[in-house]
């Protein structure tokens, strides 16, 4: 059990895959943005790697706990102290019932995912743990963590002194530019040649206006080819209108000339086009990333984006722990 | 136009989109449907889920057990044997739902777009009226509610209905806002592209709106029964029927609604079948108006 004495900005109780399953009654999965370090918080503290943790977003939580636990912090560097010492990232901690985990602001990177030894035990809604803070379910009460909640957590066994090999973390940039992997499509045949050139020479900008539903990028105006102009009046007037569709996690959703990444609380379907979609294996950049920081786009195959995903899931495993 | 051959798209690592046409057509959101159906009953390996839309479906699969190109080849196989039982039926129900058209809070949050954002926009039910040739806001109102709406699939935000009217003589296009409005009351009934959706909840919209319903679409305390099963009303297949009703009317619905004692008349033994649907649709004007 974890009392949150100070919940951060946006805490959430997050699980991965999340709420997968339920796309045709318009349920994003949430989960974690981050799936590579959550998964190996969650392997450091003996966890199956989808299990129920937190996430944390740019200012993390004051959590003091009310049992012996074993708990792992792994992503951004939220300068953790335990009793106000401090604590090493990417490692299994052993605390004692009432002692206080204290983060801080992000310093390098920006979610923090903290795994604790059984996992969080809140109730499952739709088949995950996971919080869609804007849309009112999961997680804790349908929304980010509160001052004055107990965080249920499950009977677990823990072993401290466990760490994450770093040739088995991800690399965080420090120089706030990110080379991010995508994929062409599903409607790439609406952009011209010379504003799919434009796509991947720009470094965009992620805008501040984004959150968990969607990454707004900044940068050059978007030019189409004659799919976008000649079309049934049901599509819409603009260029960028088609009729309404599902869009896939990581659809880079074109909204007029507005760029949006759709990430974990994505609204799922709408009538705007993706002509590109961010693959799985790039979601941690995404999750790393702080607004202000560019990301310079590189088109991957979807075998290739498949390889990729199943290299960092190969990594989320007992074998990457010494 | 309706695709001789579906067309299949990537959409990342684990999604691919499969488009049968690219118009509002009850046909093409039955081979959508359809597909759902048989992807459900024949348990297509590595297939996680399906979201059909209005002309198109949406489908998420795990790579690991199978490929993109061994997907979209199972899936064509499928998609063949759906087509050619034209006469397919869907069981549909019949939600007749209450609705204030031209109401003031659509008034309230059109005239705020008008003062702070855009001064030239033309007010929704004049402007929606004018460009589908009606007379004025009135024929809007009776156009538009004289018809059953399809809910061809739910999305954007959980339980939100994107519907499209089944008499082809209530037809109607409307663009969306640009840029789009900052608030919409929830419950409020509107229009973009050739589609109907009702608002879940408060928010930012684009559609042309010109009505509202008292009655819930999302209620995660699911105080009503027809929200027993789930937190949203309506499921894709269902009908809707808008029942117009007055101020007063809708202020009663809306108290009902908040204690849970109102009934909603949803009508439960229908099929819909392509077949009877076409039969029907041939033997109408498709150029009268109400």
């Amino acid at each position: 059990m974890l009392e949150v004495i100070k919940p951060g900005l946006e805490t959430s109780i997050q699980d991965w895959p999340g709420r997968q399953g339920y796309l045709k009654c318009g349920f994003p999965w949430s989960g974690p943005m981050d799936h590579w370090s959550f998964r190996l918080a969650n392997v450091l503290v003996g966890n199956a790697p989808g299990a129920a943790g937190l996430e944390c977003q740019f200012i993390g939580p004051t959590l003091r706990f009310q049992r012996d636990g074993v708990f792992a912090l792994t992503g951004a560097d939220m300068q953790a102290k335990l009793d106000g010492v401090p604590v090493p990232a990417w490692e299994s901690i052993a605390a004692k019932a009432g002692q206080t985990l204290e983060m801080t602001f992000a310093k390098v990177g920006a979610r923090a995912y903290l795994a604790i030894a059984g996992g969080f035990d809140n109730e499952v809604f739709f088949g995950s743990r996971a919080t869609f803070h804007k849309g009112g379910l999961g997680g804790m009460q349908g929304h980010a963590i509160k001052a004055g909640q107990v965080l249920p957590v499950a009977a677990g066994q823990g072993v401290a002194g466990r760490r994450v090999k770093p040739s088995a973390r991800p690399v965080f940039v420090t120089d706030k530019r990110w080379q991010v992997e995508v994929c062409a499509g599903p409607n790439d045949d609406w952009i011209d040649e010379a504003g799919q050139q434009r796509f991947l020479s720009t470094a965009w900008k992620l805008s501040s206006k984004s959150d968990r539903g969607g990454f707004r990028l900044e940068g050059p105006e978007w030019t189409f080819t004659e799919r976008a102009y000649n079309k049934p009046p049901e599509h819409g007037s603009d260029p960028a209108n088609i009729v309404d569709h599902g869009y896939p996690l990581g659809a880079i959703n074109l909204a007029g000339q507005t760029p949006i990444i759709l990430v974990n609380d994505w609204p799922d379907g709408g009538g705007f086009i993706n002509p590109y979609t961010v693959p799985t294996c790039a979601f941690w950049k995404l999750g790393q990333s702080k607004p202000g920081e560019t990301y310079q786009f590189v088109q991957l195959s979807v075998e290739d984006a498949q390889a990729e995903a199943r290299r960092i899931t190969a990594l989320c495993a007992e074998s990457s722990i010494e | 136009m309706i695709y001789a051959e579906p067309r299949f798209k990537p959409g990342g690592d684990r999604f691919l989109e499969i488009e049968f046409g690219d118009e509002l057509n009850l046909e093409l959101n039955f081979r959508a449907q359809g597909l759902g159906q048989a992807i459900t009953r024949e348990q297509v390996k590595g297939v996680g889920e399906i979201a059909p839309f209005f002309s198109s479906a949406l489908v998420h699969y795990d790579p690991d057990v199978i490929g993109y190109g061994d997907l979209c080849r199972e899936l064509k196989r499928l998609i063949e044997s759906v087509a050619s039982s034209s006469d397919v039926e869907l069981d549909s129900r019949l939600i007749y739902m209450p609705a204030m058209y031209l109401d003031p809070w659509s008034v309230e949050a059109i005239d705020q777009y008008i003062e702070k954002i855009n001064p030239a926009k033309e007010r929704d039910p004049d402007f929606v009226a004018r460009i589908n040739g009606l007379e004025d806001a009135a024929q809007l109102v009776r156009v538009h509610s004289g018809t059953e709406y399809w809910v061809a699939a739910l999305g954007f935000w959980p339980g939100t209905p994107f519907m499209m009217p089944l008499d082809p003589r209530c037809r109607l296009f409307a663009p969306k806002y640009n840029p789009p409005r900052t608030y919409t009351k929830t419950g409020t009934i509107g229009m973009g592209g050739g589609a109907t959706a009702i608002y879940p909840v408060d928010g930012p919209g684009g559609y042309q709106i010109f009505a509202r319903t008292p009655v819930p679409i999302w209620d995660m305390q699911q105080k009503l029964d027809a929200f027993k099963e789930a937190p949203y009303l309506l499921r894709p297949t269902d009908r809707v029927k808008f029942v117009q009703v007055s101020r007063e009317e809708f202020d009663a619905i809306e108290r009902q609604c908040a204690e849970g004692t109102y009934r909603l008349n949803i009508v439960g033994y229908q099929k819909i079948s392509l077949k009877s649907y076409r039969a029907w649709v041939s033997t109408l004007d498709q150029n009268a108006r109400f």
